[in-house]
């Protein structure tokens, strides 16, 4: 079984994807992940992947920066290959035009034509999806609740990035780049795996209830009944006027039991509050302290290796604000030594995948 | 009467989980994420209608008969 990872930070896609090519050596690649930096033209790009790896399934999505073992990069490209005993099936669906619609039931179409089973009916211990999301589309929550409506095979995954230029992303696959789509991955890994949410945040005993909200803005105009930035800064003990400066130490998080399901604020508009995800009238909102990401995520990742017995590959989706906080602390060399001795990639995110639509996490796909 | 909300939520759990703790966990996550909170209802909980409404809307669209 092979799992292998390698990268190029060369700018130019064709001596890029050859050193690409040259390290992944001779293993017969079933699939081909990838996540590049936007700086690399996005269809020459993907061409250009699959062009080297006829043989495989390449996907993946450009980035707001790169994690590969040992390192966090910017203006590169991470790839995994898989071979066919580390995968036994593989299908990608592309959903395109999802501002306008969401296509979730075509694509789990195509996913029960080609496994032959019901998307209700797998079994989730044997299939394992990937969700890659056009990062400034605004559309996975209801891409997310339309999946976790129709099966409970948990995908997890990320939104594209394009080096917080907030421009355009994309998502590849087969030889094709996509904006304003969404990628869905389904396979069976052939030894088992798991997955990891986590986030390092300390839970304060101060809520927030949202009132009145503009969901498809994901903007709550209200909390507790006072307008949003008076409420969340009233809950903090600061001003409303220096509330934003506190917006990535201090998000609120939907609490499941123990574990927050992370909404960072993004901006204030007036007395309101912009958000990376949304936030539904009526949710309780627990107000969040940020804590140690290296220690925590160390630490959860220890556990989950634990469980599974060990892991042969780890797909990393980072949020991006976790690498700017990590960046401000000095520490992405020490989160990226967390990972050194399991064939990794991963990207920074505008936004992870689990269940739900979330900020401030990484989910990750752990491979036996 | 009282009680319905906590008796929906744990009809959807049940027969979406089919007893699988790790699936009850995550059928909880999503209805929280759908503005639910699993948490808040028990057996004396006054029936608010437009929550009991906003459940059988959720049970539908995901193919549980209740």
């Amino acid at each position: 079984m092979a799992v292998k990872t390698t990268y190029s930070s060369n700018p130019q896609i064709y001596p890029a994807v050859n050193e690409i090519k040259e390290r992944i050596g001779n293993i017969k690649s079933k699939a081909i992940i990838y996540f590049a930096s936007s700086q690399y033209e996005p269809n020459e790009l993907a061409d250009t992947m699959q062009s080297a790896f006829p043989e495989a399934l390449t996907f993946g999505c450009t980035t707001a920066g790169e994690l590969i073992s040992g390192a966090m990069l910017k203006n590169s490209i991470v790839v995994m290959a898989f071979d066919g005993d580390s995968i036994s099936d593989i299908k990608a669906v592309v959903m395109k035009d999802i501002k306008r619609g969401n296509t979730v039931r075509e694509a789990f179409r195509c996913f029960e034509s080609h496994f032959g089973e019901s998307m209700m009916d797998m079994n989730v211990a044997n299939y394992a999806g990937i969700i890659l999301v056009d990062g400034l589309s605004g559309k996975e929550e209801e891409i997310m609740d339309t999946i976790g409506d129709l099966t409970n095979v948990m995908f997890v995954g990320g939104s594209a990035g394009d080096d917080l230029k907030f421009n355009s992303t994309y998502v590849f696959a087969k030889g094709k780049a996509y904006t304003n789509a969404a990628l869905l991955v389904l396979f069976k890994p052939a030894a088992g795996f798991s997955i990891l949410k986590t986030q390092s945040f300390d839970v304060l005993d101060r809520t927030l209830v949202a009132n009145k909200v503009n969901e498809a803005e994901r903007t709550v105009l209200e909390f507790n009944g006072k307008p949003a930035v008076e409420a969340y800064a009233g809950a903090l003990g600061v001003s409303p006027e220096t509330a934003d400066k506190y917006f990535m130490s201090n998000p609120v998080g939907l609490m499941m039991g123990d574990e927050p399901y992370v909404r960072s604020p993004q901006r204030v508009a007036g007395g309101k509050m912009v958000f990376y995800c949304n936030v539904l009238e009526g949710m309780e909102l627990s107000l969040l302290k940020s804590g140690d990401i290296v220690k925590k995520t160390r630490d959860d990742l220890t556990h989950a290796l634990e469980e599974l017995n060990g892991a042969s590959g780890i797909i990393n989706f980072h949020c991006i604000l976790r690498t700017l906080q990590l960046e401000n602390e000095d520490k992405p060399q020490e989160y990226a030594d967390i990972f050194t001795d399991i064939p990794t990639i991963g990207f920074s995110t505008y936004g992870e995948e689990y269940i739900g639509h979330i900020n401030q996490t990484s989910t990750m796909l752990l491979i036996k | 009467m009282g009680g319905q909300i906590k008796s929906l939520i744990d009809t959807i759990v049940e027969k979406r989980a089919g007893g699988d703790p790790l699936l009850e966990r995550t059928t909880k996550t999503k209805l929280m994420l759908k503005g639910i909170n699993v948490w808040k209802y028990s057996a004396d909980s006054e029936d608010e209608p437009e929550v009991i409404e906003r459940l059988k809307v959720i049970a539908k669209e995901i193919g549980i008969n209740l």
